[in-house]
């Protein structure tokens, strides 16, 4: 277990490298930098070069490279050059609002994917089996832009039951404890709803079809013939075995739980990591651009270990 | 008010009739305190905002959309510009400093500053802080955007407290400018954090402003709340309590929230969308020239741009009225030169240049394109006349223009390819010199010098003139115009510059847009213009 776990932190550890230098390979051959931007006719031209030599952006990338990855391996992932803060500090304020809008999306997904897919199972192949999948596999195949502006569009603009963007209005921003909760609460519902539409359809089509191939298994019958009924086998005996294949699904969605989605975020003006990391690559911002890259792919990596671990959990037969 | 306005215009009228040197007298003091009839203080207003904040320090700052306006409205300047650059080089309004004067050989500028004017802390501002702000923009390690504007300013001295001197190294025709460029910043609060710690330093910490608001919250990438600060000692102070820049990144948004009253101003509405603002009641479509203004650049360095007549024949070949007409709806004018048509420096005698492909045909004629093949495709030496146009991925309007050149010029045998970019992969590549066409949009400053844009590019200085436009001639001129202290001998060598690069057609010039700006009907004195959204933020009010 010890030397299992050693090794995947070393391939963990050697996989956000690889990453990293990808990225800053990529960033970094991509045509402009970060003073490209400064081509406005009120800006003088040798403010540009100014700016190369400053972020050293004239040396070569060899140096521009080591230098960059002596300093990261310290732990220390720079300064961002738009927001002249330190990159942790950036996506300290970020990262904390894409989880919590992408963890109660993702949550929603879920859990409604299982109740629908119990649903379906009732009757499979009956009218509302099919009705349930053709409206899940529309919001599935539907742009998430599209989602969200047709929410807001309805529940915002004409019932005016929720408010259209931001975390907080006005007032909740200055409002403390329960108010500023409640405030919160309202603001979340239409991205988090947007999230889960998208989302729900797949989780929904991939149960009902393992739970299908579960229920036709002898330990569902067995159960059946101890007495269960139909309802009781299918929750209790088949459904566990059929969440397996999910928490591979669920490790997978990790890194969109911590990069966020940037259409979501840029239609609710939702302050999270897709349009900081957005913006970074516009701009060339690159200590921003491959500080947010780590630490999204710590999460790929981490999510696969909890993936691995939780299968260990949920099925004996896996032994890490 | 509008009386003071009128006054205003009078006291610009008569600065201009006297000349350029006469803009160095200090104006008259042009707005008083007297409040506007049927105006109530209080309230707030809230103004949609497509990005966030990144600094509060100017000298910190990399230019980001709308952080100018922002810092605006938190730090002073010496002066305040006028908006009356149509007129002449514009006037400056009292701001930090009651006046100002020359010296007799015009190389030192005296400013007197106000006596009771106070940070947010309660500290006074004075000569120091001048001077100061002088140190900050000059030092190498704050790696200011705008240092080179104080290359000809040598030192800045401290008389008094209320006086601070600036000695120039040159007499040139921008000297006011230049040395009003860039907000005074508290030598208190900043001065304690060193030079080369100012690029790693969050100055929302240690922020202390001096302008008619001042910072009361900032939420990264949602919100900035700024209130009136009830110490600002300028005048007149606004009616408004509260200030509140929301930040929504995606202009639809921006308008469906004016819309539903969640936010009062939206800054930029599209020209697609002027008519629906206008038909709703509850809003108010502000519209007024801009200094944006657009043009296709050909690489002139490519040999089938290098000569003359092929990229006459070109802007011949467009249509630009109607492209203009099309693309902008009515809301942009056609351009005609380098120089806006607002401007002072604008040579009205400048030809248009209109749609004529037969003439179009004949001059690519005389440059050796021909279509021998017969495939409807023009060729030189065996090659066909085709290449790429680049314009900016996520630009709708700039996308429908390159579509309606590629319509136009196919006409002409032609072929033009539509390329869009990501925007700084785009503006990389025609630093470069690595394109062929581009529709390129430029932001003019009120300080007109065509020399970074249309004199022959300088490796070591770097250049604005990506399209590579070399003509001696204009190269002397630009040199001359920007050292001729008197405005109206400049003008005649803008003119004249103005002819040769409309002779030459390096870019043809397209169009000069109108911003269009909405507000909540409600909202009144809000006069917005050219000089910015909140060039009059003190004398906005609620209407009942």
């Amino acid at each position: 277990m010890l030397r299992w776990s050693l090794r995947r932190v070393g391939a963990g550890v050697a996989l956000v490298w690889l990453v990293a230098t990808v990225t800053f390979l990529l960033v970094s051959v991509a045509p402009g930098d970060f003073a490209s931007r400064l081509n406005d006719p009120r800006i003088s031209p040798a403010a540009r070069l100014r700016w190369r030599r400053q972020f050293g952006l004239d040396r070569p990338l060899p140096l521009r490279y080591a230098s960059w990855l002596a300093t990261a391996a310290t732990g220390d992932l720079g300064t961002s050059w738009t927001y002249k803060q330190k990159v942790t500090t950036v996506l300290a304020e970020v990262l904390p609002n894409t989880l919590l809008l992408t963890s109660l999306g993702l949550a929603l997904e879920f859990v409604g994917g299982v109740a629908l897919a119990i649903v379906q199972l009732r009757r499979p192949h009956g009218t509302g089996d099919r009705l349930i999948t053709l409206a899940t596999l529309t919001a599935y195949a539907l742009p998430a832009f599209g989602v969200a502006l047709g929410l807001i569009a309805l529940l915002s603009y004409r019932l005016q039951l929720f408010p259209p963007s931001h975390m907080l209005s006005l007032d909740g921003e200055m409002a403390h404890g329960g108010a500023r909760l409640l405030d919160l609460a309202r603001h979340l519902v239409l991205p988090v709803t947007a999230i889960g539409v998208t989302g729900v359809g797949a989780v929904a089509r991939y149960l009902r079809g393992s739970l299908l191939d579960e229920r036709r298994e002898q330990y569902v019958l067995a159960a059946r013939a101890r007495g269960c009924s139909q309802r009781q086998a299918l929750v209790r005996h088949a459904l566990p075995n059929a969440l397996l294949p999910l928490i591979t699904m669920m490790g997978m969605s990790l890194p969109f739980l911590v990069s966020g989605s940037l259409v979501i975020e840029v239609v609710f003006s939702w302050p999270g990591m897709g349009q900081v990391m957005f913006t970074a690559a516009l701009s060339r911002d690159l200590p921003l651009l491959l500080g947010g890259t780590i630490v999204a792919t710590v999460a790929v990596v981490v999510g696969n270990f909890l993936a691995d671990v939780a299968y260990a959990v949920a099925d004996p037969r896996v032994r890490v | 008010m509008r009386e003071d306005r009128r006054t205003l215009v009078a006291v610009v009228i008569i600065a201009a009739s006297l000349g350029w040197s006469s803009c160095r007298r200090p104006p008259d003091r042009v707005r008083e305190e007297q409040p506007r009839e049927g105006a109530r203080p209080g309230g707030q207003v809230i103004v949609a905002s497509l990005a966030d904040v990144t600094t509060f320090n100017e000298y910190q700052s990399t230019g980001e959309l709308g952080e100018a306006e922002t810092i605006d409205l938190l730090f002073p300047l010496l002066m305040t510009e006028q908006p009356d650059y149509q007129l002449h080089p514009p006037s400056f309004a009292p701001r930090l400093a009651t006046s100002w004067e020359f010296s007799s050989d015009n190389h030192t500028l005296t400013f007197h500053l106000r006596p009771d004017a106070r940070w947010s802390d309660g500290v006074p501002v004075t000569a120091e802080d001048v001077r100061f702000t002088f140190l900050a923009q000059k030092d190498p390690r704050v790696g200011s955007l705008g240092m080179e504007m104080k290359d000809f300013i040598k030192d800045v001295e401290v008389v008094d407290p209320h006086t601070v001197r600036f000695n120039f190294t040159r007499v040139y025709p921008y000297q006011l400018m230049d040395a009003n460029d860039g907000h005074i910043v508290p030598a208190h609060a900043w001065g304690k954090v060193p030079f080369d710690k100012w690029r790693a330093t969050d100055f929302e910490k240690i922020v202390v402003t001096a302008g008619p608001f001042r910072l009361a919250a900032h939420t990264p990438q949602q919100t900035i709340i700024l209130e009136r600060d009830p110490g600002y000692w300028g005048s007149p102070r606004p009616y408004l309590d509260r200030l509140v820049l929301r930040v929504v990144p995606e202009m639809a948004s921006q308008l469906a929230q004016l819309i539903a009253g969640e936010v009062n101003v939206v800054q930029a509405v599209s020209p697609q969308e002027a008519d629906r603002v206008k038909a709703n009641r509850d809003l108010n479509l502000v519209e007024f020239p801009s200094r944006m203004w657009g043009m296709v650049g050909w690489n002139n360095r490519r040999p089938m741009f290098a000569d003359r007549r092929v990229r006459r024949a070109l802007s011949l070949g467009i249509n630009r009225k109607s492209l203009v007409d099309t693309v902008f709806r009515g809301h942009a004018e056609l351009g005609s030169g380098p120089v806006l048509s607002t401007m002072w420096a604008h040579n009205e005698n400048l030809p248009q240049i209109p749609y004529d492909p037969a003439q179009a045909a004949q001059l690519l004629a005389q440059a050796g394109w021909r279509d021998i093949d017969g495939d409807g495709i023009l060729e030189r030496d065996g090659k066909p006349f085709a290449f790429d146009l680049f314009y900016p991925a996520s630009n709708t309007l700039r996308r429908q223009m390159a579509l309606l050149i590629q319509a136009d010029l196919a006409r002409l045998g032609v072929r033009v390819r539509p390329v869009q970019m990501e925007f700084t992969s785009l503006i990389a590549r025609t630093e470069a010199g690595d394109f062929d066409a581009t529709i390129w949009v430029w932001v003019d400053a009120t300080k007109v010098d065509l020399t970074s844009v249309w004199s022959t590019p300088s490796p070591s200085q770097g250049s604005n003139n990506f399209i590579g436009y070399s003509n001696p001639d204009v190269d002397r001129l630009n040199a001359a115009a920007r050292e001729e202290p008197d405005y109206t001998r400049a003008k005649v060598l803008l003119d004249r510059i103005q002819e040769l690069i409309v002779a030459d057609q390096p870019a043809t010039f397209l169009y000069e847009a109108r911003l269009l700006v909405a507000t909540s009907r409600q909202l009144r004195g809000a006069d917005i213009n050219a000089a910015g959204l909140f060039f009059n933020v003190d004398e906005w009010y609620w209407g009942s």
